[in-house]
């Protein structure tokens, strides 16, 4: 039997996070994304240019020709590298090259290389999402954050951070190992004070970083991590040298 | 019991297992062109392809979009069916008569059914595809995840930092005494004071203990 049809019950508003810098190239999208998809679109300065759909899931755009550039692997593998580190689910919307108006479309060339960089992207399990423009991708992203939305992960905590006090904690908090932003701005929101999260359980980690429990446990340990007699005495060193 | 073993096969290195109806295909040309070897087996399931890197491969044809439903049904047999430690990856067929149902097909793929879709011109674009797969199986790939264990103690020490009025002199001298930023930061004010003086002590015991919640 089929479910319940949910046609005509209005869905409800979406909320995506945006780097600053995918502004200057996504004027198109983030319009899309507000006007026709009814986003709440938020812009913050993440550690690169991407998009964050949920509690668990960050959003890299690239246009086609980007992947089938030799000169962009090392990049862009360092892009996945910290992002599938920061993240538990990594989509990649490849997106169609524009073409100037009134200028023919030319079909794309596809290589040897193009098809590699796509296999080993593939085999690191990063999702691989196919667009022909900003409207589509903006489509995609909204389409996400959705289905993010309906399996309990969607972005909740405000996006505001106001004071500089709280401004202060949530650069603390990203200064965690394999803390995301909005890891850290959930954290920000649901423990009183910095030392509430730092005597916190895992559990309770786990819960107000919206994390997974491996990623609370990493924080636990590190938050009681005893640094090493050498390493300061070392850096001192360093320092005075 | 014999379809479940098929099921579960994986070809030897350099091998394609795919079914009857290919043979004569212009993938099976392309990717015999490319150096694949081409294993026929009748009892393959729903999957065309098995890949020696334990993924398999199921081709929708722009003939299948464009005559309407049937293969929604095979992708949903296809996602039932494969055995969960393979990776199961779409090629779809998307031209320039089939690219308005691309959308829709990609959302019922990636986003309902959870499984990769990746795009081909047709046939020959396919065949190239696969026999990257195939051959690239052996090489080292870019994008690996390197779990190298990081040194923690630089990080530690970053942190502190965060603190405001806490730069590297302090915050070494801070960890010296208090070797984990739990143990520093229930250090009394009066504890921190003989390392960095009164004024720094206060602020720092301060912005650990201060409310963060509320907009304070």
């Amino acid at each position: 039997a089929q479910g319940p049809s949910s046609v005509g019950e209005p869905p409800a508003p979406v909320c995506i996070l945006v780097d600053s810098r995918c502004l200057s190239s996504g004027v198109e999208l983030m319009t899309s994304l507000r006007q026709r998809h009814a986003a709440t679109v938020h812009v913050c300065s993440l550690d690169g240019s991407y998009f964050i759909v949920s509690n668990r899931t960050a959003v890299e755009r690239h246009s086609q020709s980007d992947l089938a550039a030799k000169q962009n692997r090392k990049r862009l593998a360092e892009r996945v590298n910290s992002l599938q580190g920061l993240f538990e689910r990594v989509c990649l919307i490849v997106e169609k090259d524009r073409t100037k108006p009134g200028e023919a479309s030319r079909p794309f060339q596809r290589t040897r290389y193009y098809d590699s960089t796509l296999t080993a992207l593939v085999r690191t399990g990063m999702r691989l999402l196919w667009s022909d423009g900003a409207e589509q991708s903006a489509s995609l992203l909204a389409d996400l954050a959705r289905l993010e939305q309906r399996k309990g992960q969607g972005i909740a905590v405000p996006m505001e951070v106001r004071g500089q006090h709280r401004q202060q904690a949530l650069q603390l908090y990203m200064s965690l190992p394999s803390v995301n932003y909005i890891q850290a701005l959930s954290m920000s929101h649901n423990f009183r004070s910095i030392g509430q999260l730092i005597n916190s359980s895992i559990e309770a980690i786990q819960k107000g970083g919206c994390m997974s429990r491996s990623r609370a446990e990493e924080i636990y340990r590190f938050l009681r991590y005893s640094c090493d007699s050498f390493f300061l005495n070392t850096s001192k060193a360093g320092k005075t040298s | 019991m014999e379809t479940k073993a098929v099921l579960n096969a994986v070809p030897p290195y350099g091998h394609v297992i795919t079914s009857e109806k290919w043979r004569n295909s212009s993938l099976i040309q392309g990717l015999k062109g490319g150096g694949v070897r081409i294993l026929f087996e009748e009892q393959l399931a729903v999957a065309d392809f098995q890949l020696p890197n334990k993924s398999c491969i199921l081709y929708v044809s722009e003939c299948d979009v464009i005559a309407g439903n049937g293969y929604k049904r095979k992708l949903v047999r296809y996602r039932n069916s494969s055995s969960s430690s393979f990776q199961e990856l779409v090629l779809l067929e998307t031209t320039r008569l089939s690219e308005q149902y691309f959308a829709a097909v990609q959302k019922f793929v990636v986003l309902d059914l959870g499984l990769t879709l990746l795009p081909v011109g047709g046939q020959t674009e396919a065949s190239q595809l696969i026999a990257q797969m195939v051959h690239g199986e052996g090489r080292e790939n870019p994008f690996r995840r390197r779990t190298s264990s990081r040194l923690l103690d630089p990080l530690v020490l970053a942190l502190v930092q965060h603190v405001p009025g806490v730069g590297r002199v302090k915050a070494l001298a801070l960890l010296e005494q208090f070797s984990s930023i739990q143990q520093l930061c229930n250090a009394a004010a009066a504890e921190l004071e003989p390392i960095v003086g009164q004024a720094a002590a206060q602020q720092i015991h301060s912005f650990f203990h201060k409310p963060t919640a509320a907009g304070t």
